[in-house]
């Protein structure tokens, strides 16, 4: 483990009675919570100055087949069965309430953010910046006390870090450092599950941090030469229309 | 239980109202999907001996939901649902028919912890039925009830997971939490009414649409089936799953090709509903509907009407000498409903006051999407004509005393009476799939066994290549490139060609195959079995080697590729069992008369491999049409392959037995209907 990361662990451990004791809210409260960004960056834990990461997910809504083999993958290589309420990543369709194309598919991908509120907030240091695998954001399992305070942090809708119901603890994308059923190697200079299945070329590791401020600023053009919509309508029958 | 299953099905009992669960691992023996359906079909509604199998609308019909072992995995195509039951759409009379659709129901059902949901009996009002996770309620449908199957859908997706805007958050289901959207299979008016052309739709453009199994939800007043699952499936080797997808993917891909079907993963799909590819969205198929682009696709969905039965005709024709003098020697390849009474229209028996009156139809807008709209509704509320065509186009025509007129013309193009059909000859091995009632085969992985595809184009390869490489690949049949020869004239046709012993393995190997991995593993047709070869390495495609890698990968047992394809036999025999109990029988499996005739062959270009006079070549056959002879001696041939009765074609007890079906054997002997 690198220095640095041995220097900030220490820094940043609390006991998980201290925490619960200071207020962590319960894990039925989390589906109708709403925790402000600024609120979250109140926490005594935060940090401002963070060695940015050296890969980014970066993706293409429109290119999405909204196959979800992506969310397979993930779950396939990290927990080793097929779950995708696990994925870390999460390919969301609207087929119930029939949103036209390309309305109909939110990618919701981490962000690997450059200030990474759910790093900052953590109260025992589990979610962490890893120095030794190119300062992917990533939460230590062993750590984690399930206090769900990096899940309220993330800025985005839907959140980015997942909650596991089974094990009581938050996961989130780590870009494959740590992927036990993966049998490349991961991390911001290996290859990434859900990049490797997409049949779409939807999903792309990128090492320039894409623009913080827009909130599309990770969903582009994946595909310059996009497939032209079709000219040719339906001829109609010898006898009629 | 073993890898790739949830463990469970769900048994719903609408007369008593109550839930049950059957042990999947009873079942296992036949796979999954139409398999397992078909055994507990057997089990349910043959077995017990009370009931004839004739109506289909009879309470003690029971129709199976069925996933595979290898849905929900992250095996790309895997998702598709089987169903099966008593079908009404069949003619003369409803016989027992599978079909499946694609979209994310079978891999959510899994996700819940179900394999299958299997309803029985008739509930006493409107009801659907709400499934998340293990918990599973009957609720009353009444105010869904004439709900088109959109709002059907929207309505039961806010009551199960609650108004958060799509895509905005998570949200609570049971223990866990999730931001997937329950997934509903339900159907619409037509359904509602108990017709014989309903489908049933999932999502925007998915449906499962022959054999008319949206009728059979009407009649047991079952509106909608609603899912979300937040569980998981495990996997004998979740590393070989994802390393197969990326070695399928890179060596074989098709990549984001539009065209196909949408079985969840789909890697083909397109999402544009109006774009006239395939998709998650809106099937290709729906396009047969016709009227102002897509639109009429939009309007056969939100009717829940069967797009495949109720077809309004299509770009493409064929020539046909002998047709009736309004299409000027052409009709459409594959013309359905809504061109055969446009077709009567013109003859002048069909209009406002005719001899068939077409009230309400505004017969002069037939092109129009207001006809879709009226025809969708006189048929849902059976208003004049409709009443006859809610019956379907066969039963409608019999009616109306053009039944052997316009089969023999071919405006009729059914080649084998029974359910709604895609394509045939000049595949015969695909048109043979009509007279065994295989529904519609989809032969597409044999489609491509031409000279240069189906669509024509230049061949890449001889024919001698073609068939010696497929011949390789045919476990347990494999070595007999004769298997693959199209020959349909003369004495050759019966020695080596299309009424020989040779084809009858390749129709039995396309059927033990597409009876495993396509009905009972639910693999995607439209994407396997894929044999001609988008490899750097030769024409070799990927099949049979790329499924049964996913297969193992799933199920980690130690079946050979020859133990599956036994599987499929046995499942194939199940399903044989069953309509040989509701009456099938050697003198019932023929073809329509204009199979015998000129014009029975779509032209589309291409050619197929023949073997004669010692040689092989590839030969254009659009002018192929079958000869009555040829086909029982083929049909002697084929029962003789699978171990059936060649004078009954019901199978004997040493076939049953040898496949561990003694039980089966014993009641079809006590009725009479075992094979000698």
């Amino acid at each position: 483990m690198a220095e640095s990361e041995k220097t900030e662990r220490k820094n940043r451990k609390v006991l998980r009675r201290e925490f619960l004791a200071g207020g962590a809210l319960t894990a039925g409260a989390l589906a109708c919570t709403s925790v402000t960004a600024a609120a979250a960056l109140a926490s005594p834990q935060q940090q401002t100055s963070l060695e940015p990461s050296k890969g980014y997910l970066v993706y293409d809504s429109r290119l999405c087949l909204g196959c979800q083999s992506c969310m397979f993958a993930c779950s396939m290589t990290h927990e080793g069965e097929a779950n995708p309420s696990l994925s870390r990543i999460q390919i969301i369709r609207d087929a119930p309430s029939f949103t036209k194309y390309p309305y109909d598919i939110v990618m919701s991908v981490c962000r690997q953010c450059v200030s990474p509120l759910c790093v900052q907030n953590c109260p025992t240091g589990a979610c962490h910046v890893d120095a030794a695998n190119g300062n992917v954001r990533r939460i230590d399992q062993s750590k984690c006390i399930g206090c769900q305070r990096c899940i309220e942090s993330c800025p985005q809708r839907p959140h980015r870090t997942i909650w596991n119901h089974l094990t009581g603890k938050s996961t989130k994308c780590d870009l494959c450092v740590d992927a036990p059923y993966w049998s490349q190697k991961g991390g911001p200079s290996g290859k990434q599950a859900c990049v490797e299945t997409c049949t779409a070329k939807a999903l792309k590791l990128v090492a320039e941090a894409p623009s913080q401020q827009d909130i599309d600023g990770y969903d582009i053009n994946l595909a310059p030469a996009r497939r032209p919509m079709p000219k040719m309508a339906p001829k109609p029958a010898a006898t009629g229309g | 239980m073993a890898y790739g299953y949830a463990g469970k099905i769900l048994l719903v009992d609408l007369t008593a109202k109550t839930t049950s669960t059957i042990d999947t691992a009873k079942y296992a023996e036949f796979g999954g999907g139409v398999g397992i359906g078909a055994a507990i079909f057997w089990d349910l509604a043959v077995a017990p001996g009370d009931w004839d199998l004739q109506d289909a609308f009879d309470p003690r019909n029971v129709i199976s939901l069925m996933s595979g072992p290898l849905a929900a995995t992250g095996v790309p195509g895997g998702g598709r649902t089987s169903v099966c039951a008593i079908a009404p759409e069949t003619f003369p009379t409803p016989l027992f028919h599978r079909t499946s659709f694609g979209g994310r129901f079978a891999t959510m059902l899994k996700l819940a912890g179900w394999d299958g949901v299997v309803v029985r009996g008739k509930a006493d009002r409107p009801v659907w039925i709400n499934i998340i996770d293990d918990k599973v309620v009957i609720e009353d449908a009444k105010a869904l009830w004439g709900m088109n199957t959109y709002e059907t859908q929207g309505q039961i997706s806010t009551m199960v997971a609650g108004r958060t805007r799509f895509g905005d958050e998570w949200h609570q289901a049971g223990d866990a939490y999730t931001t997937a959207r329950p997934q509903i299979v339900c159907i619409g008016p037509v359904g509602e009414s108990a017709t014989r052309v309903a489908a049933l739709i999932h999502g925007s453009g998915v449906s499962a649409r022959t054999g008319g199994f949206g009728g059979v939800f009407g009649s047991k007043n079952l509106k909608a089936i609603s899912v979300l699952g937040t569980g998981s499936i495990k996997v004998a080797d979740p590393k070989a799953i994802v390393d197969t997808r990326i070695w399928h993917a890179q060596n074989f891909s098709r990549g984001a090709a539009p065209g196909t079907a949408a079985c969840m993963p789909c890697v083909n799909n397109d999402r544009r509903r109006d774009s006239f590819h395939g998709g998650e969205s809106m099937c290709a198929d729906e396009y047969w509907f016709m009227g102002e682009r897509m639109k009429g696709a939009e309007v056969a969905m939100k009717w829940g009407i069967c797009t495949w039965a109720t077809k309004f005709g299509g770009a493409m024709e064929v020539n046909m000498p002998n047709a009736a003098a309004p299409f000027k020697g052409k009709v459409p390849m594959e013309p359905g409903m809504g061109w055969y009474i446009k077709y009567l229209y013109e003859l002048g028996v069909l209009g406002p006051g005719k001899k068939i009156d077409s009230h309400p139809l505004p017969m002069d807008q037939w092109d129009k999407l207001v006809f879709r709209e009226v025809f969708c509704d006189a048929i849902a509320r059976r208003i004049g004509i409709g009443a006859d065509l809610a019956e379907g186009i066969l039963e409608a025509a019999k009616k109306w005393g053009r039944l052997e007129e316009d089969l023999n013309s071919g405006a009729l193009r059914l080649p084998a009476y029974g359910a709604s059909w895609h394509h045939s000859l000049p595949g015969v091995d695909w048109a043979y799939g009509y007279i065994f009632m295989s529904g519609d085969p989809m032969w597409h992985g044999f489609f491509s066994l031409s000279g240069g595809g189906g669509f024509g184009g230049p061949a890449t390869y001889t024919a001698e290549e073609l068939v010696e490489m497929m011949a390789a690949k045919v476990v347990p049949f494999n070595g007999d490139p004769l298997m693959f020869s199209n020959c349909w004239k003369g004495e050759e046709a019966r020695k080596t060609g299309v009424y020989s012993e040779h084809k009858a393995k390749m129709v039995a190997w396309a059927r033990h195959y597409a009876g495993f991995y396509n009905e009972s593993m639910s693999i995607c047709e439209m994407m396997l079995p894929s044999f001609i070869g988008r490899s750097a390495d030769g024409i070799a495609g990927p099949s049979p080697d790329l499924e049964y890698r996913y297969y193992r990968a799933v199920m980690g047992d130690k079946k050979t590729f020859a133990d599956t394809m036994e599987t499929g036999r046995k499942i194939w025999n199940m399903e044989r069992a069953i309509r040989v109990m509701a009456g099938r029988h050697r003198d019932h499996e023929q073809f329509a008369p204009f199979m015998y005739m000129p014009g029975a062959t779509f032209a589309m270009g291409g050619s197929k491999p023949v073997y004669q006079d010692g040689k092989w070549s590839f030969e254009n056959q659009n002018d192929l049409y079958l000869d009555r002879e040829g086909v029982e001696a083929f049909k002697t041939h084929f029962y003789k392959l699978e171990g059936w009765d060649p004078a009954t074609g019901w199978p004997t007890r040493k076939t049953l037995e040898g496949l561990g079906m003694k039980k089966i054997a014993d009641v079809m002997a006590s009725k009479g209907k075992l094979g000698s």
